[in-house]
């Protein structure tokens, strides 16, 4: 097998691995700071996939347009899902907080997929942009990819630089790092919470959009990417951004490779094995010193 | 306590519905049906359409076409009976939505049986429903034609009361386009499948890529995809390499769409890229991308077999199109093959419709349908081409709507 | 008379049910029977949920698994045969539980619950990749046989069966012992469950029950496929049903299924469209509304009539160990029922520690610090805060292993041992912040340590026995109050009473009498030494009082910074110019 056929498979494993890191730093965002295990996530970018695909069919705008439109409605929604659905259980025993989440983010699955599938129809859908292809001796790489390639750079720098940068990112990283001290030392949680709620679905909305434009998203796809996303955190570490970006570029080369050399019907299970076998390894998820 | 503050209204909403359920779930339903032998009440036929869940995606709008079929039946009269003097009965559907869930499936089907007691079963789809229904069936004695079930070995269980009417079989699925290729010039050499994790995909795969072989041609590559699979690099890298004259992708339409956008990214050189589900749902979502492609189509419009004016009207109505919906020809089909049966029996009498069904021969827009004695049928299908944005039919000629463009100009 | 209504009342509900497939009504016949199914799958999760503590979202893919080893066993050449396949089914699943326990149960919490997840879609891509087995998408077809009328009993005596499983596990010690686990497993390993072994018992009757309700459908439905049996669209909907209930709850699981299984047919049958919003909406109100299921919501149990449904299993099990208690044993008297013996000096010291040291990372929390304890002796230990006391006696009891050096005790290298087996050697512990199993009675907190030591004394007895430890710490008035709503002091007297109940050899007694009154401590000085004198325990007592060590302990230890400075009688080692600048200037500090 020649080199740029291995080359080649690796720019496509970048490109769905950068998506799937997408999708991880707003679960690792909400995860660590708000310690929510949100079995919604990876729905918010199936509804919110479909809906930029909509917007798409109906009005032709660019994508970055719907993008204004779209994020900020979503960091809202999951703002209000958050203060008005997931907060109150925070008075309630340990046990019952749990629970109480499982059942609210499970429900809240549920709803999302069925009134997508009722308004939008259950049909699979993406946003097809032509765009010219640039080759480089055999590997094909098209502008699209290209692009999204840099928005999830770009992306990653922006949350990087507002985590490490502003007042809300210092705030995420004490309370990740230390809830108590960090309430004591006047990170008022229940604002910085909520914020983080709203910017982890933010940045799954821009995943979304990235998404649907390679690839096609149904009300029901979430789920999936959700375990892949929690397979990201667990093995990147929790709040750690960079590392859900490389552990989620080797996943998508991990799956391509695995294709390429044992067969594609098998890619879908390297994030499932990945995971548990970090798992046993690491019970307690990866802590990667922080440099 | 303040966290109490909603809990009455709540409380108030969960007790009505406790309620609901123990009023309505939980008394026996009035029966619907017709008394066998009755010429006036509405002949009842029971089905579950995937609404929701996972098959959900493949089923858009059936309840609806559904409903309109029964009214355009009944506009004509409905189902005429022998035994009725050869008056006409109207048609009726009891409808539920399975799901996509087998366990659900069958409960509702016995539920049809003995609760709405309905006469006759139509449509369930899937393998996963098609494997555990039809029993029910059996037992209770119903007459059942179902729709997309395709798995041959589903029907090879001793079934007395199981017919279904899958477009096309797998036997028959692509026999068209092989002919085609044996006529064509230049002359295939290569071929290389592409197959989707799917009984029904694999088993046409396996019947295939054997014709493939004893017509001549050789099989370079045999690749299987599963649903999930969104980065299609590694299987177009094998395939770029091993350089086929023709690519047969047998592939539901859904998870091939960017199957199909990267074989154009990755510019797959081939005479021919063959599709065994050029859908209109395909072409929404692939655009120009299917320019050239050549596929299987069940049926089309302007072919006008027996039912061909029905059908059509029937999904105008819905607003659904063939090409959009390409399950929804083997769909209506359950239907129609159960209403001649009904009407070759004369009577709504199930023993009197099982024979009726046994080894039959029934009309259908794309041509008979002829069921062997395990009930399954031998439906097949034409072969299309994607040119200049429109679906053409290629292949068999006398019924061709234009010539087919080979070797395809947007694969060189 | 409550109980007796119960059985009669079950009694009837059973039989009713059982006469159900007869009356042609096969509808009724197929819902109830995914209820049964439903229920088992329910229940059997909430043992390792609700009483055991660990979220195991992926239970789903053992009722697969037996689906398919049943599937295959059956449709294989060899003797075709029901019960064959099931007993085959029942075998793997086990097998497969029994393996997959090991490294599973190295995860806890949010973790464990993911990591379960996990082997959903790993199983489907299994199942559906090895199709020489499985047959791949295809699934797997069994001939038709029209079995579901017996499928429906065979479901029903094991839908009876979870339930009654359910009232066992509760009484046994192996319920207390997931309950245990569920409060602190830590702890309950030191007074000495052995932790592996149970959950591994747990999770393999869990999925047992779960593969025997796969093994089941799959005869009923004749056909199983993948997605119908690892499906998340189908996998979480037990669980749910459960939570919904009330995790825990001995009648949780059965009302959170009847419940959903109802809203579900229900909007099935009546409503055309967003009936999984409509579900989905039940779901997210009751997480919101009613996190602990709805049973647990105060509305509910404050209605007399629903009384029975909402208690706790705690109440059902003090029910019955009040009968017991009254009957066998009328006076409760301070005494403990421990051997009495005689604290002797011996050649060979009962513990000895050689060049223990401890690292936590960089941090050299022990420095080699060697010392021997005579049987009978009670040693003082003291140092500063953060000198190493507590680690020590978690070496001792094995709740940290050792980075060097070694300790001994009764002779034996200590090494390689669990904290379970310490226990079992006769090492008792307190912790210096108390940690009691929150959600038990204080009695019970107790009866645990009776039940999982050497004894192995069923719980009637324990919790009998129990009292008399409570009574020598005087905590007994409180024996049936939950242990979290104790107050700190009584909390540690709690910790003190399981310690003894555990029948020590050497007792490590960690600030058990800081924030007592000086009246309280004298007392404590006095049980101290009582312990030994009447029962020839051992003591190892960390403590910051010195007046209270001074009259307790035959022995003074002094540790700094990970080294032992000092070892010798009080009255030598608290004039020690070392100690008293190290040790007692800090003693000052602390209250």
């Amino acid at each position: 097998m020649s080199i740029d056929v291995v080359l080649q498979v690796l720019v496509g494993g970048i490109l769905v691995g950068g998506l799937y890191a997408l999708v991880a730093f707003g679960l690792s965002l909400i995860y660590g700071v708000v310690r929510i295990l949100n079995f919604a996530h990876g729905t918010i970018l199936a509804v919110t996939g479909v809906a930029a695909s909509l917007i798409f069919a109906r009005w032709q705008l660019s994508p970055v347009l719907i993008f204004i439109l779209l994020v900020p409605s979503v960091f809202l929604l999951g703002a209000v899902f958050y203060r008005g659905l997931l907060h109150p259980l925070e008075r309630r025993s340990p046990l019952e907080a749990t629970i109480g989440t499982v059942l609210v983010t499970v429900g809240a699955l549920l709803i999302l997929s069925d009134v997508t599938a009722v308004l939008a129809g259950p049909t699979q859908r993406n946003i097809m942009l032509r765009s010219p292809v640039i080759e480089v001796g055999n590997i094909v790489i098209s502008v699209t990819q290209l692009a999204i390639l840099a928005a999830i750079v770009v992306m990653t720098l922006v949350i990087h630089a507002i985590l490490k940068a502003t007042w809300f990112g210092l705030a995420v990283r004490a309370v990740t790092q230390e809830p108590i001290a960090a309430e004591l030392c006047g990170a008022r949680s229940l604002q910085v919470k909520t914020l983080t709620f709203g910017v982890g679905s933010a940045t799954v909305a821009i995943a979304a959009v990235l998404y649907v434009l390679t690839f096609p998203v149904d009300p029901y796809m979430g789920f999936g990417l959700t375990v892949k996303a929690f397979t990201i955190i667990v093995v990147g570490g929790i709040g750690n951004l960079p590392g859900a970006l490389i552990v989620g570029v080797l996943l998508g080369v991990a799956e391509g490779l695995v294709g390429l050399f044992w067969g594609p019907e098998w890619s879908p299970a390297i994030s499932v094995i990945l995971l548990l076998l970090i798992l046993v390894a690491f019970p307690a998820g990866i802590r990667w010193r922080r440099g | 306590m303040k966290r109490f503050k909603h809990m009455p209204q709540f409380l108030t909403w969960l007790t009505g519905i406790t309620a609901a359920i123990a009023t309505v779930g939980f008394a026996v339903s009035t029966p619907a049906n017709a008394k066998i032998g009755s010429c006036t009440e509405p002949i009842v036929f029971g089905t579950t359409i995937s609404e929701s869940g996972p098959f959900s995606t493949l089923t858009s709008n059936w309840r609806k076409m559904t409903e309109i079929f029964a009214e355009e039946i009944n506009k004509e009269g409905g189902i005429k009976l022998a035994s009725c003097g050869g008056k006409s009965v109207p048609l009726k559907f009891a409808i539920y939505d399975d799901q996509s869930v087998p366990a659900t499936a069958v409960q509702l089907y016995e539920r049809m049986a003995s609760v709405d007691q309905v006469d006759f079963f139509v449509g369930p789809d899937w393998s996963s429903l098609g494997g555990p229904v039809p029993p029910i069936a059996e037992r209770h004695g119903i007459p059942i034609v179902m729709g997309n079930v395709a798995t041959p070995s589903l029907y090879q269980r001793g079934y007395k009361w199981v017919w279904g009417t899958p477009a096309p079989a797998v036997p028959r699925w692509s026999e068209r386009y092989f002919d085609m290729l044996t006529h064509v010039q230049p002359k295939p050499q290569t071929i290389f499948f592409l197959t989707h994790d799917n009984p029904v995909m694999k088993a046409i795969t396996a019947f295939w890529s054997r014709k493939a072989a004893a017509q001549g041609l050789k099989v370079v590559g045999e690749e299987t995809f599963s649903a999930d699979l969104k980065d299609f690099t590694a299987l177009i890298a094998k395939v770029r390499g091993a350089k086929p004259d023709i690519v047969y992708l047998s592939s539901f339409d859904n998870p091939s769409v960017p199957l199909v956008q990267q074989l154009r990214q990755l510019k797959v050189h081939a005479m021919d890229v063959h599709h065994t589900m050029l859908t209109g749902a395909l072409a929404k979502q692939v655009g120009n991308d299917l320019e050239g492609m050549t596929g299987e189509l069940t049926w089309f419009p302007s072919v006008k077999g027996p039912y061909a004016d029905l059908f059509d009207r029937v999904m105008q109505r819905t607003g659904i199109t063939m090409f959009d919906s390409i399950w929804t020809l083997a769909r209506l089909d359950s239907y129609i093959v159960m209403i001649q049966a009904i009407e070759k029996a004369g009577s709504v009498d199930r023993e009197k419709v099982q024979k009726a069904l046994y080894k039959g021969t029934f009309k259908s827009p794309a041509g008979d349908i002829v069921f062997d004695e395990h009930g399954f049928p031998d439906t097949g299908a034409f072969t299309i081409q994607m040119q200049n944005g429109k679906v053409q039919v290629i292949w068999p000629p006398d019924v061709a709507t234009a010539k087919p463009m080979w070797p395809s100009p947007t694969w060189q | 008379m409550n109980r007796a209504v119960f059985a009669v009342v079950a009694t009837i509900v059973v039989a009713g049910l059982a006469v159900l497939p007869l009356l042609g009504a096969p509808y009724w016949t197929t819902f109830v029977f995914s209820i049964l199914i439903a229920y088992v799958l329910a229940q059997s999760w909430d043992w390792v949920a609700g009483e055991m503590g660990y979220i195991n979202l992926g239970h789903y893919v053992f009722y697969g698994i037996g689906a398919y080893a049943f599937a295959i066993a059956l449709s294989s050449a060899l003797m075709p045969s029901v019960p064959l396949a099931m007993v085959i089914a029942v075998l793997v699943v086990a097998i497969v539980a029994a393996v997959l326990a090991l490294p599973l149960f190295r995860l806890r919490g949010d973790y464990f619950a993911f990591g379960t997840l996990a082997l959903l879609p790993l199983a489907e891509v299994l199942t559906n990749n090895n199709t020489w087995l499985t047959g791949g998408a295809d699934g797997i077809v069994l001939p038709v046989a029209h079995v579901l009328q017996a499928a429906f009993w065979l479901a029903l005596i094991l839908a009876v069966a979870s339930f009654a499983v359910t009232l066992v596990i509760n009484r046994a010690p192996f319920g207390f012992a997931l309950r245990s686990i569920r409060n602190d497993e830590e702890v309950a390993e030191v007074i000495g469950l052995p932790l592996l072994p149970t959950k591994i018992k747990a999770l393999v009757l869990s999925s047992l029950f779960a593969g025997m309700a796969g093994a089941i459908q799959a005869w009923q439905m004749s056909y199983i496929d993948a997605v119908t049996v690892f499906g998340l669209n189908v996998a979480l909907v037990p669980i749910a049903m459960a939570l919904l209930g009330g995790s825990g709850l001995r009648w949780g699981p059965f009302i959170g299924v009847v419940l959903l299984a109802g809203i579900q047919q229900w909007l099935l049958v009546n409503i055309t469209m967003l009936q999984a919003t409509v579900y989905g909406a039940i779901i997210l109100l009751i997480g919101r509304y009613m996190p602990g299921g709805i049973l647990r919501a105060g509305i509910l149990r404050g209605l007399p009539w629903l009384a029975p449904l909402t208690r706790e299993h705690g109440a059902f099990v003090a029910d019955t160990a009040i009968d017991q208690v009254v009957s066998s044993s009328a006076v409760m008297s301070a005494e403990m029922p421990l051997d009495r013996i005689a604290p002797r000096g011996t050649e060979t010291p009962l513990l000895v520690c050689r060049d223990v040291a401890k690292a936590f990372g960089g941090n050299r929390a022990l420095a080699g610090v060697s010392f021997n304890v005579a049987q009978g002796e009670i040693v003082g230990l003291v140092g500063q805060n953060g000198s190493g006391k507590t680690t020590l006696f978690n070496c001792i009891s094995k709740v940290h292993s050792l980075s060097g050096g070694e300790i001994r005790f009764s002779g034996r290298d200590l090494s390689g041992l669990r904290r379970d087996q310490m226990a079992g050697l006769g090492v008792g512990r307190t912790y210096q912040i108390p940690r009691p199993f929150g959600d038990l009675t204080v009695a019970e907190n107790v009866a645990l340590s009776l039940m999982f030591g050497p004894q192995r004394e069923i719980p009637a007895r324990a919790l009998t026995e129990a009292r008399s430890f409570l009574a020598y710490a005087e905590l007994d008035h409180r024996r049936d109050v939950r242990a979290d709503a104790l107050s700190l002091q009584e909390k540690k007297l709690l910790e003190f009473a399981r310690a003894l109940a555990t029948r020590p050899k050497l007792l490590l007694v960690d600030e058990i009498a800081s924030g007592l009154t000086p009246v309280e401590v004298r007392r404590f000085v006095d049980r101290i030494r009582a312990v030994r004198d009447d029962y020839g325990i051992t003591v190892i007592w960390v403590e910051h009082i010195a007046s209270a060590l001074n009259a307790a302990a035959d022995r003074i230890i002094v540790l700094e910074q990970g080294q032992l400075i000092a070892d010798g009688p009080p009255a030598v080692v608290f004039r020690d110019q070392r100690v008293l600048a190290s040790y007692l200037g800090a003693a000052e500090v602390v209250e």
